[in-house]
């Protein structure tokens, strides 16, 4: 499952622009669900169907896209001017490496400021592809960019970009993997553009009709030096969401996960967010409602360059959602 | 899905004089209900509706339908009426010893947490009491500042062991103060936004009981509206109504408030003006009252209206939708005040709104 994770967190896809992993995901997931399809925005949908007439038709839903940086302008020097696709933290630009769909990396400078103690603002912020000038800079306006940084290890932690959302899609491909017998049509989303406001999301609900939602993503932690408390730590295993600044978990969907984790005593945790969100928050909302949940892996460093989760509780994620997904849906 | 009715006191049809809408207020205000927890409080609603609008449903999230059918030919033309059934409160995010660290449901203003009462509903209710440090023994530059929520905490009293046992993260907590009546028909109390808009829901259906009306009325019981107004919006795309209402509390008069920000408490209901509104419903509402002589107050809402509407609005392919505004005091706290005599004549003018919509109404409706 390392070589997998490693495979998508190294892909190029920020928010509307997921071509390279929906090709990735479709190569793995062909043969292991009943058969693919893909919607209008780009989201991909794996179905493995119903072998029980007395199951749900549940929707798992993780994102591809991953945050990035959208060339807005490009001086007579060649210095690219970005704005954001999704939360970029601008602080964590500085000093970092970009890469281009083509593959052309670009340094992420960072203008001289008068006011040194100002947290540095996008504006001050460019890239340096290389170009001596704007005539042969070889990136365009509305070319987008992600962190360059390869994946890494770290004794049991992961180490990488775009962590957010690929482990949820690492997760999803190996359950499908995994899942041998289940009652339930099920409903294995890879979708797009969440990062920029849970669009595929959105979309992919109102056509699939769930009658229940979990997505899988990331959740931050409250385990690291004077970080804002919250009571999930790396390694403690899965964290089931109660709620976060989107929406407030179907109280349902988090009895269905925590019994199911407690029947096949996969360590888990509680989680609340105070900021944030996932693809569930629009997935609950969809048509006449659905009953939805989020399962969390604890991230440290979230939209960072270094986004540091651990595989132990990765591979408790799969393990509870095979829980979930063998047994009967009682709501 | 089936509603279970409990037997709990509700009303009696017969003399909903103010002594009795008063109790049902009082009923639903003493019941449970967070955004996303309103499960008890459904149960009370429902069966508060059962004599006057039987047909019930519930909607995958958890808000209530009550039909009360209409007179004309079918398919008849159908109305929503819609009044949020759930309330702000905290949320459990960290166990600590008997202390607890929490987030809000709903949006809460820490500067009124210290001091309060609340339960936890873990395992078993559990009583707790929102703690601030004395200003004494804070650091010099901290003793002015307001209370910020991370700085709050709930003290159950319970040793560790037991506070682990009884309390889980997530677990909803609500403010433990009671109703009170104050002078005038006032009634004081946490979660009158918008369990009085649910009141006023009951007087509506109670005055369209016993009157003739063409549209089929739909009331509804919303869950989640003030986290997400997920409820509004998936209930109005399950049921399709031609027309909606939102049926919620606005600001009213009250010391150092701006006169043009608030409208006067006993003042009657308002009625919602402004891109939201549809300007036919908006009309309806103005001609209904005065025809009936109920007193109400035009309320400008130059952008979003705060309510179930903004979601209703817009949900499929859009439906025509007007705010209706119960006057309310010192709104999400635990002593938000609104006047009786509002709460009744917010569903009298409902139902002399929905016993004047005809058949006429639909293909004359223009946004003009």
């Amino acid at each position: 499952m390392k070589a997998l994770i490693r495979k998508l967190t190294e892909s190029y896809g920020p928010s509307g622009r997921e071509a390279e992993l929906r090709q990735i995901v479709r190569a793995e997931i062909k043969g292991q669900c009943d058969y693919i399809t893909e919607d209008a925005l780009g989201n991909l949908i794996g179905v493995v169907k119903a072998k029980a007439k007395t199951g749900r038709r549940i929707m798992l839903a993780a994102h591809m896209d991953e945050i990035g940086l959208i060339i807005s302008h490009i001086d007579e020097r060649g210095f690219a001017r970005v704005a954001p696709v999704g939360g970029i933290f601008p602080m964590n630009c500085v000093g970092s490496r970009v890469r281009f769909a083509s593959g052309r990396p670009g340094v992420i400078g960072l203008e001289e400021r008068e006011d040194k103690k100002r947290a540095p603002a996008l504006s001050d912020l460019y890239v340096d592809v290389g170009a001596a000038d704007r005539e042969s800079c070889p990136v365009r306006v509305g070319d987008m960019a992600v962190f360059d940084r390869p994946y890494a290890e770290a004794g049991s932690r992961l180490i990488a970009k775009a962590m957010d959302d690929r482990i949820g899609v690492a997760i999803l491909i190996e359950t499908m993997r995994r899942l041998k017998r289940t009652p339930h049509e099920v409903q294995f989303t890879f979708t797009v553009q969440e990062e920029v406001g849970v669009r595929g999301a959105r979309t992919a609900a109102f056509h699939l009709e769930p009658e229940v939602a979990v997505a899988v993503d990331i959740t931050t932690t409250g385990d690291t030096p004077r970080c804002p408390p919250m009571a999930v730590s790396l390694g403690k295993g899965p964290a089931v969401k109660v709620r976060d600044r989107g929406m407030i978990a179907d109280p349902r969907v988090v009895e269905w996960m925590t019994s199911a984790a407690a029947a096949q005593h996969i360590p888990h945790q509680l989680e609340v967010l105070e900021f944030g969100s996932t693809d569930a928050s629009i997935i609950q909302v969809s048509r006449a409602g659905v009953p939805a949940g989020c399962l969390s892996v604890p991230c440290r460093y979230a939209h960072s360059p270094s986004e540091m989760v651990d595989m132990s509780d990765v591979d408790q994620s799969v393990k509870l959602l095979l829980a979930m997904l063998q047994g009967p849906v009682s709501f | 899905m089936e509603v279970a009715f409990p037997a709990a006191l509700c009303y009696d049809r017969k003399t909903m004089d103010d002594k009795a809408l008063s109790e049902h207020l009082k009923t639903l205000l003493r019941a449970q209900g967070l955004s996303a927890f309103e499960t008890p409080v459904r149960g009370l609603v429902a069966a508060a509706w059962k004599r006057t609008a039987p047909k019930q449903t519930v909607s995958r999230l958890g808000s209530l339908h009550a039909l009360q059918p209409g007179t004309g030919r079918t398919p008849r033309p159908k109305i929503l009426l819609a009044a949020h059934m759930d309330k702000i409160g905290l949320m459990v995010a960290q166990v600590t010893d008997g202390f607890c660290r929490f987030t809000e449901i709903g949006g809460l203003d820490p500067r009124i947490l210290p001091g309060q009462p609340f339960t936890i509903h873990g395992r078993e209710p559990v009583s707790a009491v929102v703690i601030l440090p004395p200003a004494a023994l804070l650091p010099p530059d901290r003793k002015a500042e307001a209370a910020r929520l991370q700085d709050l905490w709930l003290d159950t009293g319970l040793p560790a062991a037991e506070a682990v046992r009884l309390i889980r993260i997530g677990d909803p907590v609500s403010f433990a103060n009671q109703p009170v009546d104050l002078a005038n028909g006032r009634i004081s109390s946490p979660s009158l936004d918008d369990r009085a808009g649910v009141a006023a829901l009951t007087v509506c259906l109670e005055e369209l009981a016993s009157r003739p009306h063409r549209w089929d009325v739909i009331a509804a019981a919303t869950v989640q509206e003030e986290e997400t107004l997920g409820g509004a919006a998936t209930s109005a795309f399950a049921l399709k109504p031609d027309l909606a209402v939102a049926v919620d509390v606005t600001f009213a008069a009250e010391p150092g408030l701006p006169e043009h920000k608030t409208f006067p408490i006993a003042g009657g209901p308002t009625i919602g003006i402004g891109p939201t509104v549809h300007p036919a419903m908006h009309r309806a509402f103005v001609q209904a009252a005065d025809k009936a002589g109920i007193k109400y107050a035009r309320e400008v809402m130059p952008s979003r209206s705060g309510t179930d509407a903004d979601a209703l609005q817009t949900t499929a392919e859009g439906i025509p939708t007007a705010v209706i505004g119960i006057p309310l005091r010192y709104m999400h706290s635990a002593v938000e005040t609104v006047a009786l005599e509002d709460v009744r004549q917010t569903g009298k003018l409902l139902a002399e709104m929905a016993a004047a919509l005809d058949d006429k109404f639909l293909p004359d409706m223009k946004w003009e």
